[in-house]
């Protein structure tokens, strides 16, 4: 199949300067909720200022945080479709173009590997130097190829868990687990109000990806049981707008559950998913 | 919402308390990890004026300055937090970040009649506040450089200020 390059590289930059700058109709409608809910005081002007500057960075095509992110590609694929080697390398070049116009910050570091961990080598001050991370692909029923952009900040990486749960046979048990991690990376992220991601499957990379898939699906306006229950015990710890008190901790939770391993283990991922975050937006190819 | 325009005075300061959500306009630095430990040094060896810096009455904001624009970071991180003492003994009256400070950054924070404020992590709102920016030292250190930015109404709230905190119970 050939690639209409010029074509997907515009798509794939557009994409992702609107993930970058863009929030999402459900996270305005989480945040005008929230805004409602809290009385007046520092918690709300955090809230609104919040919503304020995503108006604003919607309208300009701005960065919405000068953290502009990872960028993190899911593909999802349809039965008659085909991703190619150019395919993906013609998206990357739409994730350069994407980087420069949003403008990402640099924050790709030269060097050999003992240089990119101590940063010893420098910074490319080329915003479209910054690599994406490895690729997720899914089959899914629609017949089209899918791209999704997300932009992953540093916080909610800081703070973000993927560990072992005994679950000793009982949902409780994971779902307490998980308020413990979140309330406390809540706290210490300060970027708040958040949104939980969670991923549970059989293995580290498995839970880590269903995270990322939850991310990527995730809707504050469509809540299953288990997502209402972790986001209102989470708003229990009164944690607030960048910690400041108040009702809105968590806007919402995005939770996907995969196969499981028949033991006694689960493995969990959580994200904290920042005040402006997830940023994401999605495109067919 | 009340303003605050630079250069700020110790009266300025002393009219001021916890949660109060304020604007500021006029001139003022930013720095972080790499650039506010050599302001430091600079004071300590009372080369700073040689470079056309005066701190006093200033206003120092915890943040990059890159083609995205800027936004708080976290000011208890060491090289940031370390310096809000000497910075304020140095005529720093307002320091703008992220995050909760130590009781004894509060405290030398009251002793030299400064304070602290928060500001959220809003890029695009920021940026439209800023009419202009330029390097001031340290150029080498790219976006994180220390700078100054020509604002207009930039929201803030204050945070710490008198010995108290408004991460006070939370």
């Amino acid at each position: 199949m050939m690639v209409n390059r010029e074509g997907i590289i515009h798509k794939v930059k557009e994409t992702l300067v609107t993930a970058g700058s863009t929030f999402s109709e459900d996270k305005k409608e989480a945040y005008r909720k929230a805004i409602a809910k809290e009385p007046p005081g520092t918690a709300r002007w955090v809230l609104e200022k919040t919503l304020e500057n995503a108006l604003i960075a919607e309208k300009n095509r701005s960065p919405l945080c000068d953290d502009t992110g990872i960028p993190h590609l899911f593909f999802e694929v349809g039965p008659n479709k085909c991703v190619s080697g150019e395919l993906i390398h013609t998206v990357h070049e739409g994730i350069i173009e994407g980087l420069r116009a949003l403008p990402g910050r640099p924050m790709a570091i030269k060097g050999n590997d003992r240089q990119r961990i101590d940063q010893t080598g420098g910074l490319n001050i080329d915003p479209g130097a910054l690599l994406p991370a490895p690729i997720m692909i899914k089959s899914i029923e629609e017949d089209v190829i899918r791209l999704h952009i997300l932009l992953h900040g540093g916080g909610p990486e800081i703070r973000g868990k993927t560990y072992r749960v005994f679950h000793k046979h009982s949902l409780s048990v994971v779902i307490d687990e998980i308020i413990t991690w979140a309330n406390e990376s809540t706290r210490q992220l300060g970027c708040s109000p958040v949104t939980i991601a969670i991923g549970i499957g059989r293995s580290h990379y498995e839970a880590t990806s269903l995270m990322f898939e939850a991310m990527v699906n995730g809707n504050h306006n469509i809540q299953n049981d288990i997502e209402k229950e972790i986001t209102e015990r989470l708003n229990i710890s009164k944690i607030g707008p960048l910690g400041l008190g108040g009702n809105a901790t968590a806007l919402g939770t995005f939770l996907k559950v995969g196969s499981q391993r028949a033991s006694g283990v689960r493995i969990v991922s959580m994200r904290p998913c920042c005040s402006i975050e997830p940023r994401k937006a999605s495109v067919i190819l | 919402m009340n303003s605050i325009i630079r250069p700020i005075t110790d009266s300025i300061i002393t009219n001021h308390c916890v949660g109060e959500m304020i604007s500021i306009s006029g001139n003022i630095y930013t720095g972080r990890d790499a650039v506010l430990p050599k302001i430091v040094t600079l004071i300590n060896e009372g080369k700073l004026e040689e470079l056309g810096i005066s701190l006093y009455g200033g206003v120092i904001f915890h943040t990059a300055v890159s083609p995205a624009g800027v936004g708080p970071t976290s000011s208890n991180k060491y090289e940031i937090e370390s310096t809000i003492p000497i910075l304020s003994r140095a005529g720093v009256k307002l320091h703008i970040g992220k995050g909760a400070i130590s009781k004894e950054t509060i405290a030398a924070l009251d002793k030299y009649n400064s304070v602290y404020a928060i500001t959220p992590p809003v890029t695009a709102l920021l940026g439209s506040k800023i009419l202009s920016e330029k390097v001031i030292a340290f150029p080498e250190l790219g976006m994180e450089a220390f700078h100054l930015l020509e604002v207009k109404n930039f929201p803030i709230i204050i945070a710490a200020a008198h010995g108290k905190s408004i991460y006070d119970g939370k």
